[in-house]
């Protein structure tokens, strides 16, 4: 019992809320139009599937998501190696993270419009913006914290100062930059999000707002739906990721057991 | 015999943010022979570490000299290998990772590579271990991929920091017999840090006596102990508790000297 129990109860309590919700909508509790029925989307969510424009949507979102996590990735954890190690730049960078870092950045999307546009830019330059900051942040404190006799025995064993970055202090650091990546991405994905209902421009933000424009509720259901699987989704994906790349690591170990 | 390591007049200061620069070392001399096994031991916090670490390049002094082979230690250097107490293996790379690490970065050719790492796995009884990680292994295994790792590039003079200090009673006592068993059969220039006294004068040739902070040599007491005391299956003998008991009483001096600065 205990272990039908256990096998059941982190996606029972999906389930049973998923119940419960059919269950006032289909006693007339409230209006269709201010909550529509879990059946209802799921059917929505079917036409829209078979007619394409989902995966297009998706496609779109998931698209500008991917592309500045991964430039947020590529600006952020070779800076964050930098300052961890090299004075001139944690001088010249540690004031712009504080500053930064708590910042609503989102505040610059009118800003990202005028200089940008409205298509793909502003929506990618400002997911960027916002995912950099918690990978910067990780990996600057990772790379401060690596241990000196690793790096000297690096430097003893051969490696000059610029290559121990990479081939020592990021290998290091590992752990806490996955740390930065996990909170960045599903970042990139709200800010994506959002900057697309704000713009336009296709992808699930303007789907949605689209929906709330002709008072679809239906069709904004679907939207938080579709988004709340996206972002378990990758996730997923990010966590499985990041075993694969930790597999040499204790936790990594310990979670096995 | 010829001078390996030589340091005249050996001072580093640490310096602070705030308040006093910490003095570490204060004018040391010391002279390293070649092929010697030199051990250094001093009340904690007397700089024994920086002065190795001196020696690895990893630190520079703040005044004096420092030769190797002559010539002033610049930054690291291939013919000085260094082992660490905490071993400081890479945790992302296995013990055959570990080992190769050091000629890949050396630019040892492939085959070479793989017959030293081989030849080390071997010699430091790893075999079956090739393909485990650091954290999968016991620490006298670390130590022993961390020995095995430093060798494989065949240093002239090994650094070693209490390498054996973080290892229970028993491994430590095998891990000296294999050390002394190492090094009689290829001799290299150790110099070999340790707060513990019988383990100095078990296996060097000559221990240096350390004063409290700021560290200078007090004494340099010879202890090259009869073969039949280095006898390994002898867990102590009379010479050695007697030699022993000498460098003790030199010790002691720097450890109370050291406990009345409040350290």
């Amino acid at each position: 019992m205990r272990r039908l129990w256990r096998g059941l109860s982190p996606a029972a309590t999906v389930y049973g809320l998923l119940l419960a919700w059919e269950g006032v909508c289909r006693a007339g509790l409230v209006t269709p139009f201010l909550l529509p029925a879990p059946s209802a989307i799921a059917w929505r969510l079917g036409q829209q599937l078979l007619a394409g424009d989902l995966a297009w949507h998706l496609a779109l979102s998931l698209y500008r998501t991917l592309v500045s996590f991964a430039l947020a990735l590529l600006i952020a954890v070779p800076l964050g190696l930098a300052m961890g190690r090299v004075r001139g730049v944690r001088w010249f960078c540690e004031p712009l993270l504080a500053v930064g870092f708590p910042a609503p950045k989102i505040v610059f999307v009118q800003v990202f419009m005028l200089w940008f546009g409205l298509h793909e830019l502003p929506k990618i330059a400002m997911a960027t913006l916002e995912g950099i900051f918690p990978i910067l942040s990780a990996t600057y404190l990772g790379a401060l914290g690596v241990d000196r006799s690793l790096l000297w025995s690096a430097r003893n064993l051969g490696t000059g100062e610029v290559r121990l970055l990479w081939k020592v202090v990021l290998p290091a650091a590992l752990p806490q930059v996955l740390n930065g990546a996990q909170i960045a991405l599903p970042i990139c994905f709200i800010v994506v999000f959002v900057t697309e209902m704000l713009l336009g421009g296709g992808g699930l933000g303007d789907a949605m707002m689209l929906a709330q424009r002709f008072a679809d509720s239906r069709g904004v259901f679907a939207g938080i739906v579709t988004v709340s699987l996206l972002g378990y989704g990758t996730m997923r994906v990010v966590a499985w990721t990041r075993r694969l790349l930790l597999h040499w690591h204790v936790e990594t170990q310990v979670r096995q057991l | 015999m010829a001078v390996k390591i030589e340091a005249r007049g050996l001072y580093k200061v640490y310096p602070r943010d705030k308040g006093e620069a910490v003095p570490a070392l204060a004018g040391l001399d010391l002279q390293v022979y070649e092929n010697e096994f030199l051990a250094i031991v001093g009340p904690s916090g007397c700089g024994k570490s920086t002065l190795l670490y001196l020696m690895a390049g990893f630190l520079d002094a703040t005044a004096g000299e420092l030769l190797l082979d002559g010539r002033p230690i610049r930054g690291p250097q291939r013919d000085c290998g260094i082992v660490f107490q905490h071993f400081a293996l890479f945790p992302w790379k296995t013990v055959k990772g570990n080992i190769l690490y050091g000629l890949e970065e050396r630019k040892v050719p492939r085959a070479e590579r793989e017959r030293l790492a081989r030849h080390y796995i071997a010699q430091m009884k790893l075999t079956g271990f090739e393909n485990s990680y650091p954290h999968q292994l016991s620490g006298g295994m670390k130590q022993r991929v961390a020995i095995a790792r430093t060798l494989a590039l065949d240093p002239a003079v090994l650094l070693m920091d209490e390498p054996f200090g973080a290892l229970d009673a028993q491994t430590r006592r095998l891990m000296q017999e294999e050390l002394l068993a190492l090094w009689e059969r290829k001799k290299k220039t150790v110099v070999f840090v340790t707060h513990d006294v019988r383990e100095a004068v078990y296996l060097a040739d000559r221990v240096a006596v350390m004063t409290a902070r700021p560290g200078r040599i007090k004494a340099i007491v010879d202890t090259r102990l009869s073969a039949a005391a280095r006898r390994h299956e002898l867990l102590e003998s009379e010479e050695l508790v007697a030699k022993a008991n000498a460098v003790w009483a030199l010790v002691r001096e720097e450890v109370e000297k050291s406990a009345a600065l409040g350290e």
